[in-house]
């Protein structure tokens, strides 16, 4: 690299990407504990997964549009703050989760299911006309999910770098409100990855506080600015369960402010694997 | 001026003999223009069997220096490949704009000296992309990087140190812009002899600036690369209306002319920052190519006041002959209307409004009507920007070759004067004349 570096001040977005990364020096053993604790708050995800799932279904499948509609987002928020780990069963991911735009034929595809298939008739065709198979098949994959989760042992690997995943999550779909182009609920889905990043960032920061605390710092830093920006588009500012305003009506300005620290998180827990030798 | 190794400034990429040869080849041969000048120097390209061994240049060590008292990319020969990156400014301080200049500074100097990236222990992601290995070459690289007057709002208190002209541009009677690839904070203008090491600057840049980047939109173009010639000055490459292009460009060896022409310096309205500096031009104007090609040649030719295969004005003589104009006022030999003219009538007192033209060629698709996508990366200096290119492109407002153009995109920015060493870093002006004791 260049010697030629003139000046690198640490600040909220600072990022030192250029500074040699200390060595890995950290007890295997001591990521048992954090590793089991993940497990317990991605099962009682999990769990609140499937309750949701099962009222926002059968609102579907009783014809209530009003109310399918206002489950939505709310249900989805379980699944996208434990994306690194429902993400290891591909299939069921697919079926749950896919946008029309993983189908060469859109929302016509005989394929394209689960979530956003039910988006687009809520939200789009705004009707319930049609829809109980699938809602019928979300719920059958949701709890196909949640035994096939518990049974997991999870991989330490996977879990560390599912902090950073779910802020490439954010930066890639999140922010240009291309995830929920029909309810425009993103910032439901917005705060449930920011959640589940931050959740694996606390049980692993003990580990890594004692040798980068500026690292630390600067996280928790970039944390906190995704909170402020979030929270001022809450219909109740300390109340995440409250929900968010449509996406539509986050300013231009905001939708930058994101970027900035949302792209800082992504660099810098993308460095969090290596901090902890895996 | 530039520590180029060979001295054909006007052509500085030779491709490895036999490949170059073989592209020549087989371009007049499927044209079924296989004269006997080709037929003598082709070369047989199918003898290796190496079918994917790397294409090889023998210009990847040409570098260009970094610091100077204006910026690298302007006067420098235009290699072969170039793009504008147009980003936003993330950072929401001036703190934070003064680590971002410091970074881009030290990441330029970088890149366009070539070196090593450090190895790290593989748990980590690696220093950079490694698109070129784990030591870049130079390639010609020049990044040359100017402000938008957004930048000067609010945000970083430089409000009263922005460059006189520098405005927002809006659209002309011939322009469709579309918003999202017009304006931002702050252009890139990367050029390289290859695209992969514009390609390559760009992700180091992307990924030494997060949270203080974000990229609007880019556009990435190309020159057709020629044979050296024996001719001198060499002839222009064209563009992708087949004619030659830069040819009437002011005469870049002229320091008195550079200075007065595209260095914003001696007006005294100009902050004194801006010294050095330049205004620069983006405009991406699409070609209507297919219905080009369909076009008359001598409509063509009279659209531009000048002969397509030659480059000659249409009042004779070759390339680089002036046009003449003065025995021609009711416009016979070259239109009142051609492009050249409009833009330069070479009237006495015109002199001031001359700009220079450093575009790219540039194709990115296809439009839903099946018709290609592709025009010109116009890019252009000029000292001051109401003088040039705001002059020069109303003048052109309703000229023949508008049935043929489109413009889409673009904006106006302020090019920073040079990083004059390696303590200084672009933008250090413009931070020290607005500094406020707080
Ligand atoms: C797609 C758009 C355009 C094409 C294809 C085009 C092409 C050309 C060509 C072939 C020439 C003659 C050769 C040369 O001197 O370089 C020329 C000259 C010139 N063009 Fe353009 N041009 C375009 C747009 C513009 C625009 C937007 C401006 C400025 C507003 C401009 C300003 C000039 C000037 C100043 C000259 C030199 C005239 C002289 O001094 O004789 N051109 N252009």
């Amino acid at each position: 690299m260049s010697h030629r570096s003139l000046f690198f001040a640490a600040s909220v977005f600072g990022l030192m990407v250029l500074q040699t990364p200390a060595q890995a020096d950290v007890d295997p053993e001591t990521l048992v504990e954090p590793i089991a604790e993940y497990k317990l708050y991605v099962l009682d995800n999990l769990d609140q997964f499937v309750s949701h799932t099962e009222k926002f279904t059968q609102a579907i499948e009783a014809g209530d549009l009003e109310r399918a509609q206002a489950l939505y987002a709310p249900t989805r928020v379980y699944y996208e703050r434990i994306e690194p780990i429902a993400e290891l069963f591909a299939d069921l991911d697919a079926s749950i989760d896919a946008r029309e735009d993983d189908y060469e034929n859109g929302v016509e595809d005989p394929d394209f299911t689960g979530f956003h298939r039910l988006e687009y008739g809520l939200f789009k065709e705004q009707t319930t006309q049609g829809f109980t198979p699938y809602a019928k098949q979300l719920m059958t994959d949701v709890n196909d999910l949640e035994s096939r989760v518990q049974d997991l042992t999870f991989p330490p690997a996977q879990v560390v770098g599912g902090a950073a995943a779910l802020m490439e999550e954010v930066a890639a779909t999140k922010v240009s409100g291309e995830e929920d182009r029909y309810s425009h609920t993103d910032l439901w889905d917005f705060q449930g990855n920011v959640d589940g990043s931050q959740k694996i960032f606390e049980l692993f920061k003990p580990l890594v506080a004692e040798e980068d605390p500026a690292f630390v710092d600067r996280v928790e830093k970039n944390f906190a600015a995704v909170e402020d920006t979030l929270a001022h588009y809450r219909h109740e500012t300390n109340n995440p369960e409250a929900g968010f305003v449509s996406y539509e009506k986050v300013s231009e300005t905001d939708r930058r402010a994101f970027v900035g620290p949302v792209t800082v998180l992504a660099e810098d827990l993308a460095t969090l694997r290596g901090k902890l030798g895996l | 001026m530039s520590d180029l190794s060979d001295n054909t400034p006007r052509c500085p990429f030779t491709l490895d003999r036999r490949r170059f040869l073989q592209g020549l080849g087989a371009a007049g041969a499927a044209a079924g223009l296989g004269g006997s000048a080709w037929a003598e120097s082709r070369t047989d390209a199918t003898s290796s069997h190496d079918v994917t061994g790397a294409p090889v240049s023998t210009t990847t060590q040409q570098s260009h220096p970094f610091h100077g008292r204006h910026q690298q990319g302007i006067l420098t020969p235009r290699p072969a490949t170039g793009m504008v990156v147009v980003c936003d400014v993330l950072a929401r301080d001036r703190a934070g704009l003064e680590r971002l200049l410091r970074i881009l500074t030290e990441r330029i100097a970088f890149l366009t000296q070539g070196g090593t990236y450090p190895k790290r222990d593989p748990s980590y992601p690696p220093a950079d992309s490694g698109i070129l290995g784990p030591t870049i070459a130079p390639d010609a690289l020049t990044v040359t990087v100017s402000l938008g007057a957004s930048v000067f709002d609010e945000r970083f208190g430089l409000a009263d140190a922005k460059p006189k002209h520098l405005q927002r541009m809006t659209g002309f009677p011939n322009d469709a812009l579309e918003p999202t690839r017009c304006h931002g904070d702050l252009s890139l203008q990367i050029c390289a002899n290859t695209h992969d090491t514009t390609i390559h600057a760009l992700r180091d840049i992307i990924k030494q600036t997060p949270g203080l980047l974000m990229v609007r939109w880019k556009q990435e173009g190309t020159v057709p690369v020629m044979p050296p010639s024996p001719d001198t000055p060499t002839p222009s490459a064209r563009n992708y209306l087949g004619f030659r292009d830069g040819t009437a460009n002011p005469n870049t060896d002229d320091d008195a002319l550079m200075d007065s022409l595209i260095w914003t310096g001696d007006d005294p309205d100009e902050p004194n920052w801006a010294r050095g500096g330049s205004y620069q031009v983006v405009r991406i104007i699409r070609n209507f190519v297919e219905r080009w090609d369909r076009a008359q040649l001598a409509e063509q030719e009279a659209i531009f006041g000048r002969r397509k295969e030659s480059g000659a004005p249409l009042s004779g003589g070759s390339e680089y002959d002036k046009p003449n104009y003065n025995d021609d006022a009711d416009g016979k030999i070259t239109p009142l209307d051609a492009h050249i003219r409009l833009a330069n009538p070479r009237t006495p007192g015109f002199e001031k409004h001359r700009i220079l033209r450093r575009p790219f060629n540039y194709s990115n698709g296809v439009e839903a009507n099946g018709q290609l996508d592709m025009g010109l990366l116009f890019i252009v200096y000029q000292a001051d920007l109401e003088a040039g290119f705001i002059t020069v492109q109303k003048r052109l407002n309703g000229e023949p070759l508008e049935e043929y153009i489109k413009p889409v995109g673009g904006g106006y920015f302020f090019t920073l004067p040079g990083a004059i060493d390696e303590h200084d870093f672009l933008g250090r002006t413009l931070l020290e004349a607005t500094e406020t004791d707080v």
